[in-house]
């Protein structure tokens, strides 16, 4: 069995309790043993989506059974649905946490604590809701940047004249792989941004090429959060990977026009 | 000084406004041509958009991150590479969100080839596709899927083979 304790602290004598999604460490325990690891929570510092993190962090651990002060409804529906049982309402050290739950599993039949134990994912008229809650903000967070990209696509085209785009794109299938893919990499945003613009750039003249190399960059090279890759998986990891994702975007851009005119000649 | 989440969604898009604003007063003739223009892609947007929304509720009442993380944390290899691929293709949110997940997978042991397969296909977005079909139809959307996803697939193997795992 594996439990994970949130904590303040890196050990099993620290205070244990508090929100599961911000607490400051997770300890993982063996409570057969009383092994355990220390795990500073990435959402400790209280950013947006620190309790779906913790939920990430959990299930990637493989733990039985999650001990905390307290935790969101939303996480531990994921958590129960991923079999892993949450015990919460815990205000002791995560030593005496572990005794006390080791003990109520012991004693009781029942789920220990207000635990809320595996059980199988159904659609109910809760997790409906939950659903359509969820796609709501999602939608509604893309409508801001979209509404000023829809605006800002309407400026392009009453202001940027059609020569300055022939004169970035020039209808040479190389060139233009290559000026889509830099532009791209140099923007980042959510891929409905990619497709609008790139849309608009197609109606305007500019070459399919350019404009799929655009729109696989645009997702998969990112020169903006390239300080951040950097930070999270290291030098190498995220140059090297940026980099062969920068050339793939113009080998995808030429398999795929390509294939694509072969097909629309063949069955038009 | 922080500024809140919220608000700062309404900067990009209030500026955007402002230079409307401006155009307006300069150049009436431009702006409302402008105007005309955003117009006609606002309408044009509303048919997909119904169709994007549809598709979220379905992802989000049957998938959930819980599901990503399950695919990724698999082992290497061929097997690895294809659920890390589907991860990819089922993440949603900004990739900010998911970078200490995947620090933390890589300090538990997770190899480079699987999460760079997973940033690869997070360019495959499923609930997307009618925006993406509406503007360049499915005949060539159905194309690049493919080959993004067997590009993202075979470069994540090499990025795995170059870097090594510092673990």
């Amino acid at each position: 069995m594996k439990l994970a304790v949130s904590a303040e602290g890196p050990d099993l004598n620290a205070r244990a309790g508090g929100r599961f999604g911000t607490s400051a460490y997770f300890i993982i325990v063996d409570p057969q043993t009383m092994a355990f690891e220390a795990i500073r929570n990435p959402g400790a510092a209280g950013q947006r989506a620190a309790g779906i993190q913790a939920v990430i962090l959990a299930i990637s651990q493989k733990v039985d059974a999650v001990l905390t002060g307290f935790c969101s409804p939303t996480a531990a529906k994921y958590l129960s649905e991923n079999g892993v049982r949450v015990a919460t309402g815990i205000d002791a050290t995560v030593q005496d946490a572990v005794r006390q739950y080791l003990e109520q599993i012991q004693t009781q039949s029942q789920t220990p604590l207000d635990a809320t134990g595996a059980r199988k994912n159904k659609i109910n008229r809760e997790s409906l809701t939950h659903a359509l809650k969820i796609s709501a903000r999602q939608l509604a967070s893309l409508l801001p940047v979209l509404i000023g990209v829809i605006l800002l696509v309407g400026l392009f085209n009453a202001l940027i004249s059609k020569e300055l785009l022939s004169f970035l794109f020039s209808g040479n299938a190389l060139r233009d792989t290559l000026a889509g893919s830099f532009l791209g990499s140099l923007m980042a945003g959510n891929p409905i941004t990619s497709y609008v613009i790139g849309g608009e750039l197609l109606t305007s003249g500019v070459s399919l090429f350019g404009v799929t190399a655009f729109l696989v960059a645009w997702v998969s090279v990112g020169l903006i959060q390239l300080p951040a890759e950097i930070a999270a998986l290291g030098r190498n990891f995220a140059v090297v990977r940026n980099g062969l994702f920068f050339i793939l975007s113009i080998i995808i851009s030429i398999l795929t026009v390509t294939v694509y005119r072969v097909v629309m000649e063949l069955f038009s | 000084m922080k500024i809140h989440t919220g608000l700062r969604n309404f900067i990009f898009p209030g500026s955007v406004i402002l230079i409307y604003g401006i155009l307006f007063f300069f150049n009436f003739d431009k702006a409302f041509h402008a105007l005309l223009s955003s117009t006609r892609l606002s309408l044009m947007l509303l048919l997909p958009l119904s169709l994007v929304f549809t598709l979220m509720f379905f992802m989000n009442l049957f998938l959930s991150p819980a599901h990503v993380t399950g695919f990724l944390g698999k082992k290497s290899g061929a097997r690895g590479l294809i659920l890390s691929a589907l991860a990819g293709i089922i993440s949603a949110g900004p990739i900010y969100a998911w970078y200490p997940l995947l620090k933390d997978l890589k300090k538990n042991g997770a190899a480079n080839s699987p999460i760079a397969v997973f940033l690869g296909n997070r360019a495959v977005k499923p609930f997307l596709l009618p925006v993406m079909i509406s503007y360049f139809g499915w005949e060539y959307v159905a194309l690049l899927t493919l080959f993004t996803i067997a590009g993202s697939v075979a470069t994540g193997y090499i990025v795995g083979v170059l870097v090594q795992d510092s673990t």
